[in-house]
């Protein structure tokens, strides 16, 4: 939506004590700051800076004077989705924000090729690293597939954001934004966190976060018993994958337990997962919260309604009548009517006063804080058979490998609904009757790992194909791709983890992306195929033990508009020991002449694609070759004329080059992988060293001289600038 | 015109002073800031980066009587000690890096406008031959946005990213607003409407802010002029040294500077024409060839030209 130029619209929306406020359009000298900052009753104020487009000088003042009001009352204020124009002013104005912190800020993209602008959201403590490091890095373009560039001076625009310090927003505060507002927190997702409390027979899970393939279903059905009551107010999106996850966790308990109560379930969870079937036989929704919007102070707020108390009106899908905190005025549901439809029909819980009480004062126990923000579920104090639920669970947890295609397989689930991705057709046919237990997805292009054993068990899944052996192949080149991923992950080698594999990493992330856009770009998915195509090739080629065929295949025949599509689903499941294999061949590192190798991995295929080998460069130490332009992180494909595949291959050229030099003189070529363009060689002089037997003119094998093919017979095949001190200084960097 | 130029780039320096010729003046070229003082001598004109601002203002400070130029690969902030310590300095032009001399319409245009004062300068000044625009007077608020709309639309149709032609509608909103708003005095020199800036106001005709659009293709161009003539040199240069300085809103001077430092943000060069009590006339530009990463890097120029 263009809304530049247009005059600033203020969504508010109220839970409790938290307030947010979505702007839109131009700040100006109409914005009364002082103004709106009387109007926030709040503890707690999320301001929603996406839709932002413009910021006159007047309107920097207003909006200064309004954070400084409202942070005197001593309200805690988060910036979130901060649009350009904004991050603009908070580096310009040092008390832009007051006392508020920056959560989440977007970066703009731009594509030459297409001249389509982007924006990217950073958030402060998923891309704390990223951020710190100063370099957005180029990413594919989502209309075109080509790639476009950060459009700032990156030192300027990151400038205040980078000496913020790392935070993570609050459960509540992050449950609302997830909840309420219509993002995300971020593009990654907000992981399940469940807080568990058991109170004599009545057990209180709480759940903070999205529902998606990672909801541990088994985990939490574990000891449940006599009464459950879920507290799912702060359940933010739902995928596929989390909603059936969540049913067979219902369906699981049901046949154990006494009886299911959810709590707070809002819009999003009853329209997914309160259906009759979703309920099981012992389910029922005890509170619900609804919309309900004020037209007098536009303020949108999320009203707790008691099922049993207003059981009369939800049975005629109408809403009880609620009073605007803000203003006093009459709130008027803004549910949409099917949603009020479906309300219309949730059972009667029918709760007995004692359960009531004792259920609403397990709610309002708080429960106890958190240690560590980043374990995705904290493990509720209850020991199960097996040990430890959390040591199980947490153990569980850090086996999962999340490739890159996982996240392809996350995003997908959150864009579409339940049921087949539109535009895929109707299912005619498939290899087996039922859909296979270890397919967690069938977004086209989803590919993700999972650690079985200590080994690994991977699946991919093709896009449409026209054939049942073309949709086979691009799901098994998926699966392999996330396959190397995964023990890419894996290796523990420090110097091979910060030179070898951020080679790969970001442009391998980009193009996932740009694959998985919305709507999808035939190129960029076209090159997604290509370059998992090519990355299986040099994993089969190069790594010991990966099986010929998958452990697992699956296709689907469906009949779309374009005509008879297959979609291919394939799964490698490698044991331990092989895949330690494949990461120690590839951490491996040879030492030749000072220049410490290893073999090239096959996502190198993802940044440079022409790629069938080569070694990569992490040190580069004393020696001939040393300040001559070599740096860690090139990737030598050829050396003396001969083909490098692999890291053993560069030392055994390297040290027979050199020693065929010695006795000649000459030049040693390397060559190198360029980004594009042509490949970049470098001619190292190598002085002749007196044997007492005369040089051979030409010994070089035509490949010596100052630069050139052919020989030097002038210089002796010695570079005369070397000769006469022209070592100089190094070389430029050969990657750029 | 009678030019000393000091630039250690030799080739930058002949470049400058091939320009200089080309305005009909003389220049001479040196390297060595110590000779500047008797090179300076019988000049009517100091050129030097702004590295070497001391030794201009020195000099300057031990004869006066000449105009001084500078220029800068660097941020602006650095040089605006120097114009506000030495009045002969009018104009600090942005250049790429410090092998390249400063953009040369705008090189051409400053030596032009000092060997033969020409005030105030046409729109047509700053765009080449065969450029495209619109004139508009505005009287009120409303005229204001409808204006705004009408650049960010027009520029839009130049086939720019988007966000170039909202840079130039905030650059226009602040350049109008400064002339509706803060221009207009009445008979003792009282300001009409800075006291509110959220009112409407309306201005009869004759105190009508005029603005002027107009792109070459390569640059834009965005000109406000109002008849008041009330802004005064010392304020631009205090505004934006406090604008630039970073660190909290400073309101000290009413909140001053802020305006000025994004029309500065937002814009390539700013060229000040301020005629005391007779006209104030201000002409924001833009290079369309960069795009925005270099536009935000590239340094600015400004230039004050008193009457």
């Amino acid at each position: 939506m263009d809304t530049a130029g247009s005059p600033l619209a203020v969504e508010r929306m109220v839970d409790g004590r938290l307030t947010c406020l979505k702007l839109s359009g131009t700040i100006d000298e109409s914005f009364d700051g002082k103004r709106l900052a009387a109007t926030v009753d709040a503890t707690t104020l999320v301001l929603d800076l996406g839709g932002v487009r413009k910021i006159s000088s007047f309107g920097i003042r207003e909006w200064v004077d309004f954070v400084g009001a409202v942070g005197a009352r001593r309200v805690a204020i988060y910036l979130v989705e901060c649009a350009p124009k904004v991050v603009d002013q908070l580096n310009m104005v040092a008390n832009f924000a007051g006392s508020g912190r920056v959560y989440s800020f977007y970066l703009p993209y731009h594509c030459d090729y297409c001249d389509h602008d982007d924006r990217v959201l950073w958030q402060v403590d998923r891309d704390h690293e990223a951020l710190r490091a100063g370099k957005p890095p180029q990413r594919a373009c989502g209309h075109c597939g080509e790639l476009q560039y950060f459009n700032e001076d990156p030192v300027t625009y990151l400038s205040y954001l980078a000496g913020q310090e790392r935070f993570e927003l609050p459960d509540d505060v992050a449950g609302f934004v997830a909840s309420r507002l219509a993002y995300g927190v971020g593009d990654g997702g907000r992981k399940l966190k469940v807080d568990k409390q058991v109170d004599g027979r009545i057990t209180l899970l709480r759940l903070h976060g999205d529902l998606d393939g990672s909801f541990p279903r088994d985990k939490l059905a574990e000891g449940l018993e006599g009464t459950v009551v879920v507290d799912v107010s702060a359940v933010g999106a739902i995928d596929p994958a989390g909603a059936a996850g969540w049913r067979g966790l219902v369906q699981q308990v049901t046949p154990v337990i006494d009886a299911l109560y959810l709590h707070g379930a809002g819009p999003g969870f009853l329209d997914k997962l309160t259906r009759p079937e979703d309920l099981g036989g012992k389910g029922a929704v005890v509170s619900l919260s609804l919309p309900y919007a004020c037209a007098a102070c536009r303020t949108t707020t999320g009203q707790l309604l008691d099922v049993d108390a207003h059981h009369p009106a939800l049975l005629l899908a109408t809403a009880p009548d609620r009073r605007c905190g803000t203003c006093g005025g009459a709130l008027v549901c803004a549910a949409p009517e099917p949603l009020m439809n479906h309300v219309a029909t949730l059972p009667r819980p029918g709760l007995p006063p004692p359960l009531r009480a004792a259920i609403t004062a397990l709610l309002e126990r708080r429960p106890a804080p958190r240690r560590s923000a980043e374990a995705p579920v904290v493990a509720p104090p209850v020991v199960t058979r097996g040990g430890g639920f959390g040591v199980a669970f947490a153990a569980a947890l850090a086996a999962v490998v999340l490739a890159g295609g996982a996240f392809l397989a996350y995003r997908a689930f959150r864009a579409q609904g339940e049921t087949l991705p539109a535009g895929r057709g109707r299912l005619v046919g498939s290899s087996a009757p039922a859909r296979p237990a270890w397919i967690t997805s069938d977004r086209a292009l989803a590919a993700s790992c999972v650690a079985v054993d200590g080994g690994l068990s991977c699946f991919g899944v093709s896009g449409p194909e026209p054939s049942e052996e073309e949709a086979m192949s691009a799901a098994g080149d998926a699966a392999l791709d996330a396959l190397a991923d995964a023990i890419a992950g894996r290796v523990s080698d420090e110097r091979w983890r910060a030179q070898v594999l951020p080679l790969w990493a970001a442009a391998r992330q980009a193009r996932l992306e740009a694959a998985d856009r919305d709507p999808p770009s035939p190129a960029a998915r076209r090159e997604v195929g290509e370059l998992r195509r090519a990355a299986a090739r040099a994993l089969r080629a190069g790594a010991p033990g990966v099986p010929a065929v998958p452990t697992a295949t699956h296709w689907e025949r469906y009949q779309a508009q374009a005509g008879v599509q297959f979609t291919g689903y394939a799964q490698y499941t490698i044991e331990r020991a092989t895949v330690d294999a494949i990461a120690a061949r590839y951490q491996a590192a040879t030492s030749t002449l000072g220049v410490d190798v290893v073999t090239a991995y096959p996502l190198l295929v993802w940044r440079y694609p022409a790629l069938t080998g080569g070694a990569v460069i992490t040190a580069v130490g004393e020696g001939p070759l040393a300040s001559r332009g070599l740096v860690p992180g090139a990737v030598v494909r050829e050396v003396g004329g001969r083909d490098v595949v692999d890291a053993a291959g560069f030392a055994s050229a390297l040290a027979a080059e050199h020693e065929r030099l010695r006795a000649s003189g000459g030049s040693l070529t390397v060559e190198l992988v360029a980004d594009e363009g042509a490949p970049r060689t470098f001619d190292i002089p190598v002085a002749r060293v007196d044997t007492g037997e005369p040089a051979t003119p030409g010994a070089a094998g035509g490949r010596g001289g100052s630069g050139g093919r052919g020989g030097n017979v002038g210089t002796g095949n010695v570079n005369v600038w070397d000769r006469y001190g022209g070592g100089g200084p190094p070389r430029e960097d050969p990657r750029r | 015109m009678r030019a000393v130029i000091l630039e250690r780039n030799r080739l930058v320096g002949r470049r400058i002073a091939r320009h200089v010729a080309a305005v009909g003046g003389t220049a001479t070229v040196i390297e060595d800031p110590a000779a500047l003082p008797a090179a300076a001598a019988d000049a009517s004109l100091v050129a030097a980066d702004v590295f070497d601002g001391d030794a201009v203002v020195a000099a300057l400070a031990a004869r006066p009587g000449p105009r001084a130029i500078l220029w800068t690969a660097e941020p602006l902030r650095r040089a605006l000690r120097h114009l506000a310590e030495c009045p002969a300095i009018g104009h600090v032009l942005g250049r790429k890096d410090f092998d390249s001399p400063p953009r040369p319409w705008e090189l051409a245009l400053v030596l032009r406008s000092l060997r033969a004062p020409t005030a105030p300068l046409p729109l047509a000044a700053y765009l080449d031959w065969g450029h495209a625009g619109f004139e508009l007077a505005v009287t009120t608020t409303a005229e204001r946005d409808a204006a705004v709309a009408r650049v960010q639309a027009w520029v839009g149709e130049l086939q720019v990213p988007r966000r170039l032609a909202e840079i130039a509608g905030e650059l226009t909103h602040e350049l109008v607003m400064n002339a509706l708003y803060d221009a207009p005095v009445d008979e003792h020199g009282r300001p009409r409407h800075a006291h509110d800036r959220k009112a409407a106001v309306a201005l009869p005709a004759a105190d009508a802010a005029v603005l002027r659009v107009g792109s070459d293709g390569s640059r834009l161009a965005i000109q406000v002029r109002d008849r008041f003539g009330g802004l005064r040199r010392d304020t631009v240069v205090a505004g934006l040294t406090r604008g630039l300085a970073g660190g909290e809103l400073d309101r000290s001077g009413g909140g001053a500077g802020l305006g000025l430092t994004v029309c500065h943000q937002s814009s390539l060069g700013l060229f000040f024409e301020l005629a005391g009590g007779r006209h104030t006339q201000v002409t924001a530009t833009l290079e369309l060839e960069l795009n925005l990463r270099e536009l935000k890097t590239h340094p600015r120029s400004l230039h004050l030209w008193e009457a």
